[in-house]
């Protein structure tokens, strides 16, 4: 049997169905990454159909080829410079327009393809019908109907994929613009003859007159004359229609497809809303939309961290229950420390972080999928807006409070590179079960509940301004929401699976090795009696500026391994859990402060590093040490001035 | 801000009632700040000349829910300050 290779692309508007699709293909054999030098995911995956290896790339869901994000610009440098054997356009067939309109731009691309007409039971369930023969014969590409989610029409798909391969591909129809704007392309079309370009010559010509830039940028280089033609000519037809060239092209473009999406598709518009429709309706009610999310959040909210804190305990007692076979083994000398420290490490990382990461992500990816995330980011954008981002922002900083870790990760359903970075420095900030432990343990025991209430408000007002400093100091465009609420969907558990389990084993590689770096660092330390002295080298700054007794430094110290060992390593080091007669109450206070906001936590740490690179997170880290301790310093002598 | 246009007027996307509908007529660009979000705008299928209903808006200020060619759309106020429409009124 021969061993052909082939490559195709999965492509469509976000939330086609192009991951499930994806998965019913490739099954467990895909990998995802990211596409070089760039922070775009990639998803790829093999598969063996009629003696070839096939490799799927599903690229990210858009509604645009022009280089407007990193998404599209990905996308159409793959399909045009890689050149892919074949395309698979993914469609909802209940949102046919619009999803014509990149329908469109794919064959300008002239790519060959073929498509999927996808969410066929809800574009039947909104009363729509499509003459699928019909819509063949205008595109001239062969369609086949599918629901991803119960696996029909698929295998249809690959095979006719693979029949157009073979059969090497009929041209699809091209579309033809408005006479004016089609002369005007065609004229540029004939400057561009002599030219070696990576994009069909068409294309070009159509993205100049967008102003596309990479394209311009391109032509530039060879030939510079035609760029400043293409802006004359664009000049001009903003002189004719009254619009700019680019919405002239995009209106045009969006007009055919309307023109298509009319003629085959018949509406008949069901007598009563649809269930769809009524629960969208309570969903994103002025009123009862509000109760219904704060329930909901709620709920999940208790189920992650009963159930995180459940596993947790159960791992640590039954993983901790290995440490006497390991003093048995290694002793108790610099080997054994060295080694427990290592697993210590890993041990630390499974009870605390794992727990509540596994059904973070599966029930974000529900979420995301089912819809219901956009219903959330619709009803709260108006209070993000306040700290410089939008909407959706706000499910990653609700998750902060229960742990930062999950925040962070959060934080790429935030469209550009930007707000993922405000959102997850924002996020870091909010107390996390942790920390929330320290607060109410120590200040709330010992000082009274107002005043660990009062850190909570403070830790809202710094995230507030800070939220908006950052948005004020970082360059870019400002945020705004500009969002498809589409349809709930029932999303498909085994794709919701395999997203969580991709996402799990990421940040394991990534945290594990810090958080047993971290805790073999501070192993040795003890070994080596170093925690003395550094408590000494730091009292400067917990003593003399922050008014703390000498082994707070210490503390501190552990508590960047997990927050909680701030008051576990206390109450060791003082020797006793009656915090009340070792410190004072703004000690507490100041103490509670600084614990608060100091440092993410390492795990936290990794999450960052994941996310946004080593220099970012060492930013954030640093100015959050920083700022920490300048507060603490204040808030003492601001304290004791006013003496509680 | 109202301009008259031969008995409809003009008037931004965020003035219009619950359920009301218009058609677009352009689009506000912002200053100095690329042309980036129009370009989103009408990729999703808000170009001139598309009728546009607005179905409801979030309380406070939030975003505004539209329909436009079949989807269903969120938009910040800010942005449906910025897109104006034709619409009948007496
Ligand atoms: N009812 C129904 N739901 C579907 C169908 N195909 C996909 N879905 C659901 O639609 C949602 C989105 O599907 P995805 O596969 O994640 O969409 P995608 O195209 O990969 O989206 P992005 O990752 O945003 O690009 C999920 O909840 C799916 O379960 C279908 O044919 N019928």
């Amino acid at each position: 049997m021969s061993k052909k290779k082939l490559v195709i692309a999965l492509a469509g508007n976000a939330n086609v169905g192009k991951s499930v699709i994806f998965n019913h293909l490739t099954g467990l054999h895909q990998h995802i990454g990211n596409w070089p030098g760039k922070t775009v995911e990639k998803a790829e995956g093999t598969l063996h159909f009629r003696g070839y290896t096939i490799d799927i790339i599903d690229l990210p869901g858009i509604y645009s080829l022009s280089a407007y994000s990193l998404e599209e610009l990905v996308s159409r440098n793959f399909i045009a410079v890689e050149k892919p054997d074949l395309v698979i356009n993914v469609i909802d067939a209940s949102v046919l327009e619009r999803n014509l309109f990149f329908t469109l731009q794919l064959i300008e691309l002239e790519t060959p393809m073929v498509i999927a007409l996808n969410q066929m039971d809800i574009a039947r369930e909104k009363g729509i019908e499509i003459d699928i023969k019909k819509l063949e014969k205008i595109l001239n590409i062969p369609i086949i109907p599918t629901i991803a989610t119960k696996g029909v029409g698929v295998f249809q798909l690959l095979e006719k994929a693979v029949e157009m391969i073979e059969k090497g591909t009929v041209k699809p129809t091209k579309i033809k613009y408005g006479g004016e704007v089609e002369e005007k392309v065609n004229n540029l079309i004939k400057m561009l003859e002599k030219l070696q370009l990576k994009y069909p010559r068409r294309y070009v010509a159509i993205k100049l007159l967008e102003g596309d830039q990479e394209i311009e940028q391109r032509v530039n280089e060879i030939s510079p004359q035609i760029v400043s033609t293409a802006k004359e000519v664009a000049k001009e037809i903003e002189r004719l229609h009254g619009h700019s060239c680019p919405t002239v092209i995009t209106s045009e473009r969006y007009e055919v497809a309307g023109c298509i999406a009319r003629e085959v598709q018949k509406l008949v518009i069901p007598a009563k809303p649809s269930i769809n429709e009524k629960l969208h309706n309570m969903t994103t009610h002025k009123i009862i939309g509000y109760p219904i999310m704060i329930s909901l959040l709620l709920l999940i909210f208790y189920l992650i961290f009963t159930f995180g804190n459940y596993t947790s305990d159960l791992l640590s007692n039954i993983l901790y229950g290995f440490k006497p076979l390991f003093v048995d083994l290694f002793g108790s000398g610099f080997l054994g420390t060295i080694v427990w420290g290592a697993i210590e490490g890993i041990i630390a990382g499974t009870t605390i972080a794992l727990p509540y990461i596994v059904p973070f992500y599966i029930i974000l990816y529900l979420l995301e999928d089912s819809g219901y995330l956009s219903r959330i980011a619709f009803l709260m954008d108006n209070v993000m807006h306040k700290m410089g981002l939008h909407g959706k922002a706000f499910i990653p900083v609700m998750l902060g409070f229960g742990c930062n870790v999950p925040a962070c990760l959060g934080c790429r359903i935030m469209e550009t590179e930007r707000e993922r970075l405000i959102a997850a420095f924002v996020s870091t900030l909010v107390p996390c079960a942790a920390r929330s432990v320290i607060i109410l343990g120590l200040v709330g025991a010992f000082v009274g509940i107002q005043w660990a209430l009062m850190l909570y408000i403070i830790d809202l007002l710094i995230i507030f301004s800070l939220g908006r400093l950052a948005f004020k100091a970082l360059p870019g465009e400002s945020t705004a929401l500009i969002m498809e609420m589409h349809d709930y969907k029932l999303p498909h558990l085994n794709t919701v699976l395999k997203e969580t389990w991709f996402r799990v084993t990421e940040f394991i590689k990534i945290a594990f090795p810090l958080i047993v770096v971290g805790s073999l660092t501070i192993k040795l330390a003890e070994f080596f009696d170093l925690l003395e002295p550094v408590a000494t080298i730091l009292s400067p700054v917990t003593v003399i500026w922050l008014g703390l007794p000498a082994v707070t430094g210490i503390t501190l110290i552990f508590g960047v391994l997990r927050k909680e060992l701030t008051l576990v390593m206390l109450a060791t080091l003082m020797g006793t859990t009656d915090f009340a007669v070792v410190l004072t109450h703004v000690q507490m206070f100041v103490l509670a402060l600084v614990a608060m906001l100091y440092i993410p936590c390492v795990a936290t740490i990794a999450a960052l590093v994941k996310e946004f690179g080593w220099k970012k997170a060492l930013f954030i880290t640093i100015f959050e040490i920083t700022f920490a301790i300048i507060l603490g310093g204040v808030a003492f002598r601001l304290l004791t001035l006013a003496s509680i | 801000m109202e301009r008259q246009s031969s008995g409809r007027v003009e008037v931004p996307l965020s003035t219009l009632r619950d359920g009301e509908s218009g058609v677009v007529s352009s689009i506000m660009p912002r200053h100095g700040k690329g042309w980036g979000f129009e370009k989103r705008l009408m990729d999703l299928g808000i170009t001139p000349g598309t009728r546009i209903t607005v179905v409801k808006s979030a309380p406070f200020h939030g975003p505004v829910e539209v329909l436009v060619r079949g989807s269903r759309l969120a938009l910040g106020r800010g942005m449906a300050d910025r897109i104006f429409v034709e619409v009948d009124r007496k």
